[in-house]
């Protein structure tokens, strides 16, 4: 329970409410705070306002194809970086691992390197910043927000190194491009290819024995010590799992957008933390939720900043609004049996 | 402050609550070392790197990071882990402070409103942790960048009026430093001073310590979250002065360069992230080793984009050398 100062910090709530003797109520309340409650009741109120604010516009196919290829490689990151919150750490390093990423593979593309074998390089450099923060994190019992604050720091300053003094480097390439904007009927194939992964990533965690063994780190750290499972080597797979997860969704920007900047990814890691903490994962402590949940928590804030974008308000209101989801989030997860905080 | 305060808080302490361990004297040594061979380096590099200029260089860099590591080190002191909002607690009031300068407010106004509005700043994210009952380092990223969208919908770049005694005040020397610097100076020495001597500051450090016990004897733990982030939001306002008084010009982005320079003191001066521990006097000293960093890595030819990679990997190894720490003590 101390691998974490999040959690060691705080004084855990002694047990739930009494329960039993008004069972119809209680089960109302936790439909209404429980992770499919909330999800369902986010995604429907985000649709609402949408279909009220942008009118028939927001459920047009065009649009949804234009939220489908905007939440696709969010999905993809999201759902590596679930993996280290099931296990119990937090990743924050991801929109920089992105960033770098970006810039590392279109690096070495322009350098004249083949497509595979960048993908390939690059990814190596990401898991090597993966063990780097699970050297920190798990051998040497660092704080991870704080460790991982400093990666986030780091790796967007060898972005910026990367893309040096005009701050972008183009990586086009005709066949990369095709594949990461085909359509596949009305929505984009890499938003399928994204669900895929998800769906695979669901039936890991929840069908699994090494889900469950990842959920068991997480959850009960010290239970899972004593079953026998290595709490060190699982979160050392998981940041690493976290760390590649950025990196593919990095190489995936190049291909949707052609090219990478200095500011690739940045405060992604805001847009997908808040997404997986409404779709039931929890910063906090590990072992809940479940990457179907995330994907459904990544559609509300795409669609939230789908629907900022088509209202014409200032950008900045989609960070207000984040930022606004993740305290929100937080506090159902206390709701939902997390520790309080004194 | 030499001997006495550098060694660890004085022993005999009214009650058990605290985990005293005499680190100060060892942390401060292994720091001061630090600092000693990245200038002794840096100078064997570049003759030019032992110069007035330098010592410029590095007591500005000083003054801004020392003044919010202050309110960083009381957050973590009194177990409130970390104040992730320093960022927008800078900048708000450095805004509001150029704002009010160009309605040609009187400074003293100027100063009080300032350190108003950063207090107020450090109430909001206090409010949200008492009374959601939720983890300060959350509630304070997402105020942070709730904060940082909130004031770029305001302004997109701010000056500070020339002719005004703020900005003179930043530009001017005081015994051949910056005036900037002596501030920092004052509040280090002066809070440092008081927090073991103090009630408040030992009912403070025993919440960090033991939660559970500080309440059972009575100590508020609400009325001591919301004095640490009001107080940590403070130092953001005189931060934001001293920000806005040596800056003719800045962006709402500037800030979040100061926020991992504080967090990477903090840790080094050995306030640990668990709360309960910590000398705030070896601040002058890592604040000091932290500052010299960004002027050295110039000598060596380092850009700016450099520096952000320095400042992160410190902050990794000053984490993961608390967080050893911590399991050590443990053990």
């Amino acid at each position: 329970m101390t691998q974490t100062s999040v959690r060691g910090a705080s004084t855990p709530t002694h047990g739930r409410p009494a329960s039993g003797h008004d069972p119809l109520r209680e089960r109302l309340g936790r439909l209404l705070t429980g992770a499919v409650g909330t999800i369902a009741m986010t995604l429907a109120a985000v649709i609402v306002l949408g279909t009220i604010l942008a009118g028939q516009e927001f459920l047009s196919t065009s649009n949804i194809a234009i939220v489908g290829s905007f939440v696709a490689v969010p999905i993809i990151v999201g759902t590596f970086a679930g993996f280290s919150l099931l296990s119990g750490v937090v990743d924050l390093s991801i929109g920089s691992m992105v960033g770098f990423s970006a810039a590392a593979y279109a690096s070495l593309t322009q350098a004249g390197w083949g497509g595979w074998s960048a993908a390939a390089v690059t990814l190596l450099l990401c898991l090597g910043f993966g063990v780097l923060n699970a050297v920190a994190i798990v051998t040497f019992n660092a704080d991870p927000i704080a460790a991982t604050l400093g990666m986030l720091t780091a790796l967007r300053g060898l972005c910026r190194v990367l893309t040096g003094g005009s701050g972008a480097i183009t990586a086009f390439n005709d066949q990369f491009y095709e594949f990461t904007n085909k359509s596949f009927g009305p929505l984009p194939l890499l938003f399928f290819i994204s669900l895929v992964v998800a769906v695979l990533a669901t039936v890991v965690v929840t069908k699994t024995r090494l889900g469950r063994h990842i959920r068991a780190v997480g959850g009960e750290e010290r239970a899972a010590q004593r079953a026998g499972m290595s709490v060190a080597r699982i979160r050392y797979g998981a940041l690493m799992l976290s760390a590649v997860g950025a990196g593919i969704g990095g190489i995936l920007y190049i291909g949707q957008l052609g090219g990478a900047s200095n500011t690739t990814g940045m405060g992604l890691e805001f847009q997908v933390y808040a997404a997986l903490m409404i779709g039931g994962y929890s910063i906090l402590r590990g072992g809940v939720g479940n990457p179907s949940g995330g994907v459904m928590g990544l559609l509300v804030v795409a669609g939230v900043s789908n629907l900022i974008d088509l209202t014409g308000v200032n950008t900045y209101f989609t960070n207000l609004i984040v930022g606004a989801l993740l305290l929100a989030a937080v506090f159902l997860d206390r709701l939902r049996g997390g520790d309080a905080y004194e | 402050m030499t001997t006495t305060s550098l060694q660890a808080p004085p022993s005999g302490r009214p009650d058990g609550l605290l985990r005293a361990r005499p680190d100060g004297w060892g942390t401060a040594v292994t720091v001061a070392l630090a600092w000693l061979i990245l200038i002794a380096a840096s100078s064997l590099h570049s003759s030019d790197f032992f110069s007035h200029q330098t010592v410029l260089a590095v007591t500005f860099t000083m003054a801004i990071t020392g003044v919010l590591a202050v309110g960083e080190s009381l957050v973590a002191l009194s177990g409130g882990i970390l104040d992730l909002s320093l960022p927008t607690a800078l900048v708000l009031p450095a805004y509001l402070t150029t704002v009010l300068l160009d309605h040609h407010v009187p400074t003293a106004a100027v100063v009080l409103l300032a350190l108003l509005v950063g207090a107020l700043w450090g109430a909001l994210n206090a409010t949200i942790i008492v009374f959601g009952k939720l983890n300060p380092i959350i509630v304070t990223l997402a105020t942070n960048f709730a904060g940082l969208a909130a004031l770029f919908l305001i302004f997109q770049a701010a000056q500070t009026p020339q002719a005004s005694g703020i900005r003179q005040f930043g530009k001017g020397y005081f015994l051949g430093l910056p005036n900037i610097w002596w501030p920092m100076v004052v509040l280090i020495v002066v809070v440092g001073l008081l927090i073991p001597r103090t009630r408040y500051g030992r009912r403070m450090t025993a919440v960090g310590g033991n939660a559970g016990a500080a309440k059972a004897r009575g100590i508020s733990l609400p009325r001591t979250r919301y004095a640490v982030f009001i107080a940590s939001g403070v130092c953001g306002g005189l931060a934001g002065l001293i920000f806005a008084a040596s800056n003719a010009s800045f962006t709402p982005n500037e800030g979040a360069a100061f926020l991992l320079p504080v967090l990477a003191a903090v840790i080094l001066a050995g306030i640990s992230l668990q709360g309960g521990r910590g000398n705030l006097l070896l601040l002058l000293l890592s604040v000091g080793f932290l500052s010299t960093v960004p002027t050295s890595l110039v000598f060596f030819g380092l850009n700016s984009d450099w520096q952000i990679v320095f400042q992160g990997l410190i902050l990794i190894i000053a984490v993961s050398i608390d967080g050893h720490r911590q399991r050590s003590a443990r053990a």
